[in-house]
């Protein structure tokens, strides 16, 4: 608590929408069923997100005491919010897009690829055969031991599988 | 008679038994992996053993819980990175141990005071617990409200730095809890008219992107960091060791309970606060403090294993999570159907005693796979990041969207995900969330039921709340916390204070 940590680009924009937030949630509290009760389903989220509007206020009086750097921007992308961040949410953007319609098996092996391509820099072929193995070990203990349902999408999983277990059975 | 066969029983049934040692073994590996957490581990498997018989369930997450407090310590050890939050106090001592050659004495010696500590706290909780639960049947609707938000408000203000921003956090989580149709009435919260939100937002959804993306996202920050390799020979202690500080660990390990048992502080706080008890005592140690003392090592390493005891005993008799783990252990329970509460003890003895026991056995396990396999140990920890991480994200994904077989889950794994990754960098604590979501429905119910039973009468309330002594206990413990991180303190009561043990001693 003693020392004075200098403040992060960006953070006191991220306290104001964290008091926006919180002013949007306490309207709506207030929506649910006003001042009516003490004992009302609105009154618990309402004293929930006064909470919130009251802490925000302070946490964002506090960061202004704080000392900041003067390029706030320009060190934004570079310790908040670095380029392999934005990408990586991105992909995981895209992979929940696709994986109802792609299906689980195809989708996943896409990620793995790209995602370890990126970040562990290998040769193609080791990045391939890594994705293939981490994907065989997943599929194995999830589907099988777990038996989790995954969305089939364009590879026809049951029948292939159904097809195996008549062929050993 | 028949708390023995309860108690026996993941000892006696093979499956049991196996879940138990995979559980131990993988949570050691999950405790030691930067970057891989305990909580992040329950979280995701909550999300696949759903379907699974309870005790399974169980025997692995603990089995998790056990080995990844302790698990910790070996990345702390050997590489000064603490694996989990609980280790940051073994590391101070850990590796200066090691970078002086002697870090499989270190990694030896921290076994076993982990595991007497384990034990320890494993006996508290067995003889503690029925008698908590006992007394807590007395507790009124009003100090199950106050219990909570103390827990919060502790977490809140012990792990960060600002206060705030910890109120700020633990707020939102509650808010979090409330979506969906209200249990009481069934008008509907924050739905904004989608049907799908009538059955709230999942906790489960809400800890993967809390604890399992922004977790892994961080670490994208810190890919390039390379380990450095040690050389580790002897790993058992020597047993002179062992003799001359088991008083130290049996203190530690009673300071630890006590702290794990408080609603809010968990095994990081009782592990700093038993390093900072083993430097007092200790006048004249070998090595000074901060250079490979061993007095170090074994206070810490003792006290958060036996905080998982403790952190029990608020979890099974009064339905309190005692920091985001047992958080995360009071939403399985829930899933698996079990009211962890006062009732517990009396209406489901088994559950107790099976707990107990697996914890007991966990325990042992983490003796016997902290003392082999070190090699294998250092193989897999080793694991680029660059693989690691995929992976984890991979993990997260099916385990978000395994809960009701439905991307919306993913959506919201992804939104928290990215919220908590924000948060984190700005400095809010993530911890209060979850114990937010987890104990929002307890606070609202209570809440109302309390004003309910005082005729919506807040003077009434009051009154009643200063005349019973635990309410009034309670409500002062949170008062005085509160007060103790504002500048109301620093500014009106501490001088006042000074001056009267002044006058005092004037």
């Amino acid at each position: 608590m003693s020392e004075v940590v200098p403040k992060q680009p960006g953070e006191t924009l991220f306290g104001f929408l964290m008091l926006a937030l919180s002013l949007f949630l306490f309207w709506q509290s207030y929506e649910i069923a006003g001042f009516s009760a003490l004992s009302s389903p609105g009154a618990f989220p309402m004293a929930v997100s006064a909470i919130m509007v009251i802490s925000s206020c302070v946490a964002i009086v506090h960061d202004f005491k704080r000392p900041a750097d003067s390029f706030e921007w320009q060190h934004f992308f570079e310790r908040i919010l670095p380029p392999v961040v934005g990408v990586m949410i991105g992909i995981i953007f895209v992979f929940a897009v696709m994986l109802e319609t792609v299906g689980f098996l195809l989708t996943a092996f896409a990620f793995l690829v790209v995602t370890i391509k990126m970040l562990h820099k290998g040769t193609m072929a080791y990045t391939t055969l890594i994705s293939a193995l981490g994907l065989v070990v997943i599929y194995l203990v999830f589907r099988v031991i777990f038996v989790v349902v995954l969305p089939e999408g364009l590879i026809p999983e049951s029948d292939i599988m159904s097809a195996i277990k008549e062929m050993i059975g | 008679m028949d708390a023995l066969s309860y108690f026996a029983m993941s000892w006696l049934d093979p499956s049991l038994l196996i879940l138990t040692a995979l559980g131990t073994f993988l949570g050691i590996y999950v405790g030691a992996i930067p970057g891989l957490s305990v909580t992040m581990a329950v979280s995701i498997l909550i999300s696949f053993t759903f379907s699974w018989d309870v005790n399974d369930a169980l025997c692995l997450m603990v089995g998790i819980y056990m080995g990844g407090v302790y698990g910790g310590s070996r990345t702390a050890i050997l590489l000064n990175i603490p694996g989990a939050p609980s280790a940051i106090a073994t590391a101070l001592d850990g590796y200066p141990l090691a970078q002086r050659g002697e870090a499989g004495e270190a990694i030896g010696l921290s076994t076993i005071m982990s595991v007497i500590g384990g034990f320890i706290g494993i006996i508290v909780l067995a003889v503690a617990a029925p008698n908590v639960s006992e007394f807590a049947l007395s507790f009124q609707p009003r100090d199950y409200m106050m219990l909570a938000v103390l827990g919060i408000m502790l977490v809140g203000s012990l792990a960060g730095d600002s206060l705030a921003k910890g109120i700020f956090a633990g707020a939102m989580g509650m808010l979090i809890g409330t979506v969906g149709l209200d249990p009481l009435t069934a008008e509907e919260r924050f739905t904004f008219g989608v049907t799908e939100l009538w059955n709230g937002i999942n906790p489960v959804a809400v800890m993967i992107g809390m604890f399992g993306i922004s977790e892994a996202l961080n670490q994208l920050h810190h890919l390039d960091k390379m380990a450095v390799k040690q050389k580790i020979d002897r790993i058992i202690p020597h047993w002179s060791n062992i003799k001359k500080y088991f008083g130290l660990s049996v203190q530690s390990s009673t300071l630890g309970v006590v702290i794990g048992a408080l609603p809010g502080t968990g095994g990081d706080i009782a592990a700093l606060m038993a390093y900072d008890h083993a430097k007092r005592i200790t006048k004249n140690p070998e090595v000074p403090f901060g250079k490979g003392a061993k007095e170090g090592l074994v206070a810490p390493e003792s006290a958060n294993n036996a905080a998982v005891g403790g952190a029990y005993i608020p979890m099974l008799t009064l339905g309190i999570p005692g920091d985001a783990v047992t958080a995360v252990f009071i939403g399985a329970l829930f899933i698996h159907g079990l009211n962890p509460g006062p009732l517990l003890l009396t209406e489901k003895p088994e559950m107790f005693w099976f707990t107990v026991g697996n914890l007991t056995l966990a325990n042992i396990f983490v003796l016997i796979f902290g003392l082999t396999g070190i090699r294998l140990f250092a193989k897999i920890v080793e694991c680029p990041k660059g693989i690691l991480i995929p992976l984890i994200f991979l993990l997260s994904i099916v385990g978000a969207y395994s809960i009701n077989n439905s991307v919306a889950d993913i959506w919201w794994m992804l939104g928290f995900g990215v919220l908590g990754y924000f948060m984190k960098m700005y400095g809010y604590q993530l911890g209060p969330v979850i114990l937010g979501v987890i104990l929002s429905r307890l606070m609202d119910e209570n809440w109302r039921r309390a004003i309910i039973s005082e005729r919506e009468d807040l003077g009434s309330f009051f009154l009643n709340l200063a005349s019973s002594p635990l309410s009034a206990f309670l409500l002062t413990s949170i008062v005085l916390i509160f007060l103790s991180q504002t500048p109301v303190w620093a500014r009106w009561i501490r001088p006042l204070w000074a001056g009267k043990e002044d006058k005092a001693q004037a």
